[in-house]
């Protein structure tokens, strides 16, 4: 196991040279040079000058890459091109409150998803299950913003169960009052797309021989369907999650925009209209290691929840 | 009250519109101002920030030594923490001012338990910050015309240390309150550059105890103070203790509005408002239901939701019927498309170049552009200088309005023949494309398909070119773009700030077209020696002509800025180049809507 762990580790490094190398080969591709934004609305070649050289955007670009390889390798990327800002303090305040919105999206859509797709798959076939599954159909073919727009409308304005948007000081009061609504309307969107995968699996599941073996030996329904199918059936629904989670870092970007929630998503989409590139650096390194990290942890737990799985 | 000190309140309040009192004025903290940002902010450090939000909260922080009268329209210069208005000498060389005595810092750890009072080597250390190159200043253009500045520029760039105690011979602190500030030519618009927000005073020992979060730490005399910020969400300023306070008095121009407000306001002390809470809301949709839930106080209405809350131009019955009102102004800016006259394809001056240039501007519909892309808010632009600007004339005609035949007929005069697919050639018979580019916006997408719509009139194939911002820009600066829809506003009120946009010299920063005639640089150059003046506006409405002639720009319009205004929302008025009015007006929780 530690060798494997290890070994795996040790692959990292290729993988993640091959983001650096991306990432900076599209900002300097698509990026735009930040000084002429920067520079101000009347500005001289040699004040623009004065901007690159300190951006450091005037070195060579073996320079520049080198440069971003030591900021990865001391997770210091240094201050917000715009804002002056430090990237660690974007990141340490920003992610709080994407967290508090996507963990509590992501436990309950799984478990809710889990449940009704071990619900709609004993039924399978049943009108129950047809109609489910083109409740979930249409759901899927709905855009995020029409959710978003629709019951930001009706719940928190017309009916008033839901402020309009906004972002406290207490994890408590943002976790209550302020990422209800959108964790609700998380719910909505991702479950849909959860329920018919995760019944998939579910079927892929109950046909099989063990399960005629179970019922035969007088077990109950509850007991074949929430033991034995269930975890067999968890490591594919494994695989889905983790892969969810690097997701986190870098949140919601429609929510936390609509809902003026102070995440790391809206940050993203900051640092992308102002070409900031330490900011963007920073998230992208964060997000491809911890993709890394979450598919190391997800082989493991394969192993965890079917000791057949062997770990080469 | 005793008649003589009644006429020596009379003398005050007229010589400076708005007079200071001795002693500071606690606003009230249950006065309680909600309004919203729709872009995030990105500091108060006044010299490194450009965007319009963070100065707006600038504005309300320091203080420049001048500002603006806030019900004069066209927008009208008083002091701020001057004591008056400059004393101008050598032909507008030499500027003067004399900083009001009393005005303190709101207090800092950074000032040691003492009270700092604002002094003129404050402005002095404030202004030479603008040219360390260590702040990276977007505003440093603003005052490259003052002497000696460039030299000690120069000199930390050399010694990588920028010496702010070296003497300056443009700018130097006479006494304790007198700035003296020396410029190397004419430039009656330099008392405009003190009234811009990032020109308040700074106080040195702040800014070294604080050297690398400067933006974090914004300490000054006006008449809030920043109590919370957590960035990009949420800004709370509340009433500055150390604040002098003042009583409110402006004269009523000539808009209805302006009596309502005297007669509210007159006399009052100000600020009343002890808090403004900012909301940074970046969606429309949450900042249009957060005001009807009253949650807000003022909206900036955008044009999205115009049709909605305006509909023919109208306020909304129901928003009335809550006490709603709308305050309208035109801003103080221009948007236009432009031809690079340097370009070896579409630029020169030879009569066909500019019968093609005049004739895509002819095949360009400016009422369908303010209604499909402004949604009706805004009015056509035929001149360069927008109106509440100095020079700004009313009653100029453009050379080149919509007119899709005639465009034709010109075309088809210099030889621009249509091939068998329908699109025009250059006359040497080689395919004519146009090319224009704009970022990946989807108001700009919306941009290029009017301008599709456009050339199809005329024949003309065009070529749209996507580009992120900085590299549109970085094109322009090389005077390597083509075209591109642009936009200008106002850093000052006069018609200058919009006419250096066609100034030979200025090729290469803000002369987008880089337009360049000798005889319309000369012209211009006399301009700059002038004050406001029915000649300057003359010369103005030559030299305009002037580039209209040559087709080097199309005019399209100048924005409404609509702000929605809750009842309890006292004394309100939009000012064309102020930023944050809290200091002006006042809140009255009993006229709240439920």
């Amino acid at each position: 196991m530690t060798a494997y762990i290890i070994r795996r580790l040790w692959q990292m490094i290729p993988t993640l040279l091959g983001v650096i190398l991306l990432v900076f080969i599209l900002f300097n591709w698509i990026g735009g040079d930040p000084a002429y934004v920067l520079a101000g609305k009347i500005s001289s070649a040699e004040q623009i000058e004065n901007i690159r050289r300190q951006l450091g955007v005037d070195q060579p670009y073996y320079v520049q890459l080198w440069i971003f390889i030591k900021q990865v390798l001391t997770a210091d990327f240094g201050a917000s091109w715009s804002t002056n800002e430090a990237v660690s303090h974007i990141m340490a305040t920003r992610l709080g409150p994407s967290l508090t919105v996507l963990i509590p999206l992501l436990i309950l859509s799984t478990i809710i998803a889990i449940g009704l797709a071990l619900g709609v798959a004993y039924v399978r076939g049943s009108l129950t299950d047809r109609m489910v599954m083109i409740v979930c159909t249409v759901g899927l073919s709905i855009s995020i913003l029409v959710y978003i727009i629709v019951f930001q409308y009706f719940f928190a304005y017309k009916l008033g169960w839901f402020p309009v948007q906004g972002w406290g000081d207490s994890f408590w009061q943002n976790l209550i009052v302020y990422a209800s609504l959108p964790i609700l309307i998380g719910l909505v969107v991702s479950i849909a797309p959860d329920l018919r995968l995760f019944r998939t699996f579910v079927l892929d599941e109950i046909n099989q021989d063990y399960v005629r073996t179970a019922r035969a030996k007088g077990l109950s329904e509850n007991r074949i369907m929430w033991v034995h199918v269930l975890r067999n059936a968890s490591i594919p629904i494994i695989t889905h999650v983790m892969a969810q989670l690097p997701g986190l870092l870098i949140g919601a970007f429609l929510i936390e925009r609509f809902f003026s929630i102070p995440g790391i998503g809206r940050e993203v989409i900051l640092a992308v209209e102002r070409s900031d590139f330490p900011v963007i650096k920073a998230i992208t390194v964060y997000v491809a290691v911890a993709t890394m990290i979450f598919t190391l942890l997800a082989d493991l737990m394969y192993k965890a929840v079917d000791p057949r799985v062997q770990l080469k | 009250m005793f008649p003589l000190s009644r006429l020596l309140a009379t003398i005050a309040l007229t010589a400076v519109g708005a007079a200071a009192t001795v002693e500071a004025w606690a606003a009230d903290p249950d006065k309680v101002l909600r309004i919203e940002f729709y872009v995030a902010e990105t500091g108060f450090d006044p010299v490194k920030v450009q965007d319009y939000y963070s100065q707006e909260v600038n504005e309300g922080i320091f203080d420049p030594l001048l500002t603006y009268d806030y019900l004069a329209r066209p927008a009208k210069l008083v002091p701020r923490a001057a004591e008056a208005m400059p004393t101008i000498a050598d032909e507008a060389k030499t500027y003067i001012f004399k900083v009001r005595k009393g005005i303190y810092f709101s207090d800092d750890p950074a000032f040691k338990g003492k009270r700092r009072e604002l002094t003129a080597e404050d402005y002095a250390y404030s202004i030479k910050r603008f040219k360390d190159p260590a702040n990276k200043s977007p505003y440093e253009s603003f005052i490259d015309g003052i002497t000696g500045l460039e030299q000690l520029k120069k000199q930390a760039e050399k010694t990588g240390k920028f010496n702010y105690d070296t003497k300056v011979s443009g700018v130097q602190a006479l006494d304790r309150y007198t700035l003296q500030v020396k410029l190397k030519e004419t430039d009656y618009n330099f008392a405009y550059i003190m009234a811009l927000p990032n020109f308040g005073a700074v106080a040195r020992e702040v800014i070294e105890a604080y050297p690398d979060d400067t933006n974090g730490h914004p300490i000054g005399t006006g008449p809030y103070r920043l109590k919370e910020w957590k960035r990009s969400n949420k800004i709370i300023l509340e009433a500055n203790p150390e604040f002098r306070g003042f009583t409110w008095h402006f004269e009523p121009g000539s808009d209805p509005l302006d009596k309502q407000i005297v007669a509210a306001m007159e006399g009052r002390k100000m600020p009343q408002i002890g808090r403004v809470e900012i909301s940074v809301i970046e969606e429309q949709q949450a900042a249009w239901l957060a005001f009807q839930n009253n949650e807000l106080d003022l909206l900036y209405l955008r044009e999205q939701f115009a049709p909605v809350a305006l509909p023919n131009n109208q306020l909304n019955p129901a928003l009335v019927k809550q006490g709603v009102t709308l305050n309208r102004i035109t801003d103080p800016d221009i948007n236009y498309t432009y031809i690079n006259t340097t370009d070896p394809a579409f630029g020169g001056f030879t009569k066909e170049k500019i019968a093609l240039r005049r004739a895509i501007w002819m095949s360009f519909d400016n009422a369908e552009y303010i209604r499909v892309i402004r949604k009706g808010q805004a009015i056509e632009a035929q001149y360069p200088i927008p109106p509440n600007v100095l020079g700004h004339d009313p009653a100029y005609r453009s050379v080149a309005p919509y007119d899709p035949v005639l465009a034709n007929k010109l075309l088809d005069y210099f030889g621009y023949k249509r091939g068998s697919d329908g699109y025009r050639t250059w006359p040497d018979g080689t395919p004519l494309v146009w090319r224009y580019s704009s970022t990946p916006s989807s108001r700009d997408r919306e941009i290029d398909e009017l301008w599709q719509k456009s050339t199809e009139r005329i024949g003309i194939r065009i070529q749209v070119a996507k580009n992120k911002f900085p590299e549109e820009l970085k094109q322009e600066r090389a005077c390597q773009l083509l075209s591109r829809t642009a936009a200008w506003i106002a850093d000052y009120p006069d018609g200058d700030d919009f006419m250096q946009l066609f100034y030979g010299p200025n090729s290469h920063q803000n002369n987008s077209s880089c337009f360049q005639l000798a005889e319309w640089d000369r012209i211009y150059e006399k301009t700059r020696s002038m004050p406001d003046s029915p000649e300057r506006n003359r010369l103005y409405r030559q030299l305009w002509r002037m580039v209209e002639v040559n087709g080097v720009t199309k005019m399209h319009d100048t924005r409404y800025r609509n702000m929605l205004v809750q009842p309890q929302v006292v004394g309100y008025k939009k000012h064309p180049i102020l930023l944050a009015e809290w200091m002006y007006f006042d809140m009255d929780g009993s006229r709240r809507q439920p």
